[in-house]
């Protein structure tokens, strides 16, 4: 389902010929359905990774296919697409729109393509995920209403909402207490089985990477099953 | 959810920051409908001053000097099934009881019941038209008289004669009377009763018509006559012109046609066969068009000419004062003037023969003066063969044929006679005062009708009577011929369409909307860019929202489209509230017109109205402006990646150096601009007046782009490599200047291009009083101005001329004065909001101007020689251009700037037409243009195409009187003395040129008034950057105050960061701006309020500096370690 074939990014830098190499020579496959989790020290170029995946940044070096696709032949608002549809995004700070309750965050993905799911149909699924979550009593709260474990539950949801095929989770228990943090993993867990959607988490975090079912650390710009370096 | 429920969501959410941008939307839409809405109300108000000055008037008949039998008013009702109102309408003067009080050139207008009927809901005179007087409500004013109230009141005399023939008595040239005041006419009375496209309400006194006929022997005479229109506006100039030409009878042309008393018998045997009718004019002589109409009207009819001659010599002996006939040769018995009669052959009487001792074939010399400008008695002689000396008997004894004379033909003996000739008693003998009581004005001598018309034609006829034998021919046939074969028009009797001129006045009046939107400029570009700065402030706040929905798969043109929905409901709202604030802004503006900008409108009332199309305009273009300034601002916030925006890196953007290109973008405009500014300069160093201001304004403009690109490039510059560590808090501040370059442009360059237009506009005042005593200055280097309500028919340059209007000499003999005559029209200066349709007209003898070197023309229809060029004085040539030939109806005229460009819309070479008294139309070809000048209002044109045009035109009512400035005052107060009766105002030139640079100078005010408005708002967006500047790096700010920076030095810090670009904003702006007005600078009439503008430009300097201090306090208050913790 998605590929990185000698993947590496590296950032110009005022006065450095040579530049800032976050990745280097990233080689990864990862099967629909699968979970896996990246880990490494802060700058270590989790997210980095994750956004070039995601499709927000476009790598220097490499290939990154989806479903076979080269997504570096593909215009912006196909990218945009694939966003919206194939994949879903889990921040660290969650980003909820603060003027929108809790159903209408959920809905906001489904503004940008009307064509892929019915208004109806999009408001029964965000209703559905939301109890799933436990959240139904609070559909229409807004987010300050809410904890910030709510609020990370929320914006899980909100990734969910188009049925994408690819979950990116950048660091999403990173602002959460323990207690927090455990149920977002255990609720990632769980919808990456029930809704058969492929995970890939960035965390520091091992206890939360142990959750995943296959666990890959970035250090020095590559990228290793974890204890293989 | 859709899209438009969440931007009204994330409104409502954000709501002080939208309240800002909504607020700033308002000031702009509200700047913007005001200033239309301003148009809507001066619109509006010539509107109702159109229909308070004119009633139901739709054309009017206006004869000025003519006079017509007031009973055509009835006839043209009928035939055209209306109302037709005759005034009697002459200039007058009026004063209250102890003359105290004072006003010159009122309108006398004697009316009756018809002319309320045309335009009142209230005839002020009730049922009782005998006697009283009526003044309007600024009359009243003027005066400060009340009903009841005493006034005197001075008309001018009408003669039947023009005055400007030195037979007409110059004396009585008015009338006075004590007068009650009747009542107060106001609106409802029709008070503002003026037929000349002016706001200006006019001073009218009302009287009733018969009343003033009688008084002045002008009995059932009018010379105006209004047609009130009716519903379908039927009636048309070309209809009411033909129903004139159908109901005009020979009185109206000031005609009488009146048979002759002898009966039967030949002219010999003294009888007129079978009877005889004869036509002559009121006005003495007969019009050219009337006289030939007359003798193409019977076969037998006799053209006679006969003149008051000095002097007729034969020999040694010559008899004084007398007259002579011309009379038509004619082989009938109907005249002396055999066919075989040459021109240069005289018959006499027997008295004359007896009284010189002349016989047959005697040479007699005949001494006349004939007419010439000023009343100059130009004599002159001609020789004639005695053909025949006729016995004193029959025709030959005919007092009739010496038309009435004002001053000689109702006085009893030679003594009496009272003419501007000057009689000198002693000539006249015993012999002489017999003749006079025996024969009256028989005259002595007959010539031939085309010898006399050589001598004696003028441009007010070549005939004082016809004749005609009334064999086979009656009186009313020939009167029907006479009517039948004229044009009315050629005697003054023509229809004009008033209403739809006044009309078009007001529809291509100045467009006080644009104006204010002009003015306005600024302040709405202010608003704007304030509503820009909070606007992306707004949405960069939200930066990691927008990083979101980039993410969620948002496009940016979704992203983009959703904060446009945003920004368009904040434009609508906006819009909305802005414009009801615009209607606050246009009533404040009223004010300001009403008040301190009161000379901008001359004074005017100025009525609210806002159409509702105006505003819609207004709110629709608010928002279409807005939403364009809020698109220009989005392209750039969500054009950057997702990531940066979801982590909030916006903040750290300012670490990467400007690629080369951009930055060297700003210094590659710099030196283009500034090159381009130089190269302006020296290729138009020659240039001119408006060219060169044009020319230095168009240099400033590029320079402040110079300066602009220049900021630019250093604060790219600065933002790139720093090649030495920061040594003090104001390199700290400089630094942090460069990391929102975008801003701080926007703050340098909305200070600059304020101060560049305030300071350039401000420069641009003038002082009238500057140099007012050269003759190229806008006085012509005259230091008085007059204007009189009577005209003066002599020359006050001469003894003579003084003394025959009995003015005291002493005092007066170094004085010049250049005479102008008048043709009222309307008034083409600035202070008409109305565009002049019909301009006043000046007749000037050019060489008298052009001697002087007065004035300065700015622009002439000849190209320029270089000699011209480079010497102002040599523009005093362009007055020859006033005697050019530009054909037959083609008359060169000469005006102010403000008259030609402003009240006329016109400009060199261009052509007016115009209508002669006659009815005629010419075209008035504008061949120069003066530099602002007390000559404003009016068009000049040559005295000999003047009176040519307007030979009904008495005498000079325009004075320019050149004095020294020791004695201007001893000259005005011996001139308005000894010519009161003439209603004399004499104000010093400068005083009038003042008047018309206040107008002006108003307008500047405006605009320097606004523009600082929009400079406070530009001072309040800097202080909302500094804000913005100053929150974004709290977490910054806290680690200093971590390290150990005290709260002060912070301050000082982030004071020293915007007072840099405060000073690089004010610089830019002041250096350009002393580089556009540099013309104005260096002008010697320049009024540079050189204390006005540097108190503004500190104002700015100390807003700027207080908003920045605000907003650092602001931002620096509470604790900064919660920030450092947030960060």
């Amino acid at each position: 389902m998605l590929e990185l074939i000698n993947v590496a990014k590296s950032y110009e830098s005022p006065g450095d010929t040579v530049g800032l190499c976050v990745l280097k020579d990233i080689t990864l496959k990862v099967e629909k359905g699968r979970s896996v989790a990246i880990v490494g020290p802060s700058g270590s170029g989790k997210s980095t990774l994750l956004n070039i995946i995601g499709t927000l940044d476009r790598p220097s070096g490499g290939r990154v296919l989806f479903d076979g696709k080269d997504l570096a032949k593909l215009a912006d608002s196909e990218l945009a697409r694939i966003r919206n549809r194939e994949i879903g995004f889990v921040f660290q700070l969650h980003h909820l729109l603060p003027q929108c309750t809790v159903l209408e965050n959920v809905l906001v993905p489904t503004l940008a393509d009307k064509k892929h799911l019915s208004p109806k149909e999009s408001e029964e699924r965000a209703i559905n995920l939301l109890q799933r979550v436990g959240l139904k009593d609070h559909l229409l709260h807004r987010p300050g209403e809410l904890s910030g474990g709510q609020r990370q539950r929320v914006a899980v949801v909100r990734a969910l909402i188009n049925r994408p095929r690819l979950l990116l989770a950048d660091e999403p228990t990173g602002s959460l207490d323990e207690r927090a943090s455990q149920n977002i993993a255990e609720l990632l867990v769980e919808l990456n089985r029930s809704e058969q959607v492929t995970l890939i988490l960035a965390t520091h975090s091992m206890k939360l990477a142990e959750n995943m079912g296959r666990v890959l650390e970035l250090n020095n710009g590559g990228l290793a099953e974890k204890g293989k370096h | 959810m859709r899209l438009l429920e969440l931007a009204k969501k994330s409104l409502v959410f954000y709501w002080r920051t939208n309240l800002g941008v909504l607020l700033a939307v308002m000031i702009g839409t509200a700047i913007l409908t005001g200033a239309l809405v301003v148009g809507d109300s001066v619109r509006h108000s010539l509107a109702m001053m159109l229909t308070a000055r004119l009633g139901r008037t739709q054309l009017a008949l206006v004869a000025d000097n003519r006079f017509f039998s007031a009973g055509l008013a009835d006839k043209l009702a009928q035939e055209l099934n209306t109302i037709a109102a005759p005034v009697l309408h002459l200039r007058g003067i009026v004063a209250n009881s102890d003359g105290t009080k004072r006003a010159n050139k009122i309108e006398v207008l004697g009316v009756d019941d018809h002319f309320f009927s045309v335009g009142a809901d209230r005839n002020p005179f009730g049922d009782d038209f005998s006697e009283g007087i009526v003044l309007n409500e600024p009359l009243a004013a003027r005066l400060a008289v009340a009903a009841g109230d005493e006034v005197v009141l001075r008309i001018e005399q009408p003669s039947l004669m023009s005055r400007d023939i030195p037979i007409t008595p110059d004396s009585d040239l008015s009338i006075a009377f004590r007068f009650v005041v009747k009542g107060i006419a106001g609106g409802a009375e029709f008070g503002r009763f003026s037929l000349k496209a002016n706001q200006i309400p006019p001073l009218n006194a009302y009287v009733p018509m018969q009343w003033l006929q009688e008084k002045l022997d002008r009995t059932a005479q009018a010379n105006i006559l209004l047609a009130a229109g009716d519903t379908n506006e039927s009636i048309t100039v070309e209809r009411a012109n033909e129903a004139i030409k159908k109901c005009w009878q020979p009185a109206d042309a000031g005609l009488e046609l009146r048979s002759l008393d002898r009966q039967g018998g030949s002219l010999e045997a003294g009888g007129f066969g079978d009877g005889w009718l004869e036509l002559r004019s009121r006005r003495i002589f007969i019009d050219e068009s009337l006289a030939e109409a007359a003798i193409n009207a019977a076969d037998n009819a006799v053209g006679i000419l006969t003149y008051f001659v000095n002097e007729l010599r034969c020999g040694d002996r010559s008899a004084p004062y007398s007259m002579v006939t011309a009379m038509g040769q004619s082989a009938d018995s109907n005249s002396f003037i055999a066919m075989d009669i040459q021109d240069d052959e005289i018959i006499i009487n027997q008295w004359l023969a007896e009284d010189i001792g002349a016989d047959v074939d005697d040479l007699l010399e005949l001494t006349y003066f004939i007419v010439s400008p000023m009343r100059k008695l130009e004599q002159q002689k001609s020789t004639f063969r005695i053909r025949r000396i006729l016995p004193m008997e029959g025709l030959a004894i005919d007092a009739e044929l010496m038309p009435d004379f004002p001053g000689l033909a109702d006085v009893e003996n030679c003594r009496d006679w009272d003419t501007s000739i000057p009689i000198d008693l002693d000539k006249i003998s015993k012999r002489d005062e017999d003749y006079w009581d025996k024969f009256r004005g028989t005259p002595k001598a007959f010539i031939t009708l085309k010898a006399g018309q050589a001598m004696w034609a003028n441009r007010y006829g070549n005939l004082t009577a016809v004749r005609y034998s009334l064999r086979g021919e009656s009186k009313e046939n020939i009167a029907d011929k006479i009517l039948g074969a004229s044009d009315p028009a050629s005697v003054g009797l023509y229809f004009q369409p008033v209403r739809a001129r006044g009309i078009k006045a007001g529809d291509e009046a100045t467009d006080f909307g644009q104006l204010f939107l002009g003015l306005s400029m600024f302040l709405i570009a202010a608003a704007l860019v304030l509503m820009g700065l909070l606007f992306v402030f707004g949405v960069e706040n939200r930066s990691e929202q927008v990083g979101m929905l980039l993410a969620v798969g948002f496009g940016p043109k979704l992203v983009r489209r959703l904060l446009l929905i945003e920004g368009s409901l904040l434009a609508v709202l906006g819009a909305i509230a802005g414009t009801a604030a615009g209607l606050l802004y246009t009533r404040a503006m009223i004010y300001g017109l009403s008040t301190v900008w009161r000379a901008a409108v001359s004074g005017s009332a100025i009525y609210f109205r806002a159409k509702t199309s105006t505003l819609f305009v207004g709110a629709s273009a608010g928002v279409i402006i807005c939403l364009i300034a809020i698109w220009l601002t989005l392209r750039k916030q969500v054009s950057r990646p997702a990531r940066e925006l979801l982590v909030g890196d916006l903040k750290w953007q300012f670490f990467a150096a400007a690629p080369v290109s951009k930055r060297r973008f700003g210094l590659w405009t710099a030196v283009i601009a500034a090159v381009a500014a130089v190269v302006l300069l020296i290729l138009m160093a020659a240039a001119e007046g408006t060219a060169a201001a044009g020319v230095f304004f168009a240099a400033g403009a590029l320079l402040l782009i110079a300066g602009l690109g220049l900021t630019q490039f250093l604060l790219r510059m600065l933002t790139g490599r720093w090649s030495k560590p920061v040594t003090s808090l104001a390199g700290l501040g400089l630094r942090n200047a460069t990391r929102r370059c975008g801003r701080s442009l926007a703050v340098v360059g909305l200070l600059a291009c304020g101060i560049f237009l305030v300071v350039a506009v401000g420069a641009n005042k003038h002082d009238p009083l500057a140099n007012a005593h050269r003759r190229d200055s806008g006085t012509g280097g005259f230091a008085i101005f007059g204007e009189s309500t009577i005209a003066v028919l002599h020359d006050l340059n001469t003894r003579t001329g003084r003394e025959s209007m009995g003015l005291d000499d002493s005092g007066l003999e170094d004085i010049e004065v250049v005479q102008l005559r008048v043709h009222e029209g309307d008034d083409a200066s600035c202070l008409n909001l109305n565009r002049a349709q019909t301009p006043s007209l000046l007749g000037v003898q050019p060489e008298q101007l052009k001697r002087r070197g007065a004035f300065t023309f700015t622009k002439t229809i000849q190209p320029r020689t270089k000699k011209a060029t480079s010497q102002r004085s040599v523009f005093g040539a362009g007055w020859d251009l006033l005697n050019a030939d530009y054909g037959e109806d083609v008359v060169p005229a000469i005006g102010d700037y403000a008259t030609i460009v402003w009240a006329l819309g016109k400009s060199v070479g261009e052509t007016i037409e115009y209508s002669d008294e006659k009815g005629r139309t010419f075209r008035l070809r504008i061949v120069g243009m003066l530099k602002k000048s007390i000559l404003q209002g009016s068009l000049l044109i040559a005295e000999d195409e003047f009176v040519r045009r307007f030979p009904s035109e008495d005498g000079y009512r325009m004075f320019l009187v050149d004095a020294s400035a020791e004695k201007a005052d001893k000259v005005t107060g011996i001139l308005s003395a000894g010519l009161t009766d003439f209603g004399l105002a004499l104000t010093p030139a400068t005083t009038r040129l003042a008047q018309f640079n206040a107008v002006e100078n108003t307008y500047l005010s405006i605009f320097q008034l606004l523009g600082g408005l929009g400079l406070i708002l530009g001072s309040l967006g800097l202080g909302l950057v500094v804000l913005r500047n100053v929150l974004d790096r709290r977490g910054e700010l806290a680690m200093l105050r971590a390290v150990g920076f005290g709260k002060v030095a912070l301050k000082r810090m982030v004071f020293y960061e915007h007072g840099a670009l405060c000073l690089c904003g004010l610089a830019c702006g002041v250096v350009a701006a002393l580089v556009a007005v540099g013309p104005a600078l260096s002008s010697p009439a320049a009024q540079v309020p050189y204390l006005s503008e540097g108190m503004i430009i500190l104002a700015i300097g100390i807003s700027g500096a207080v908003w920045i201090w605000l907003a650092t306090a602001f931002a620096l208050s509470g604790s900064l370690l919660e920030a450092l913790r947030n960060e």
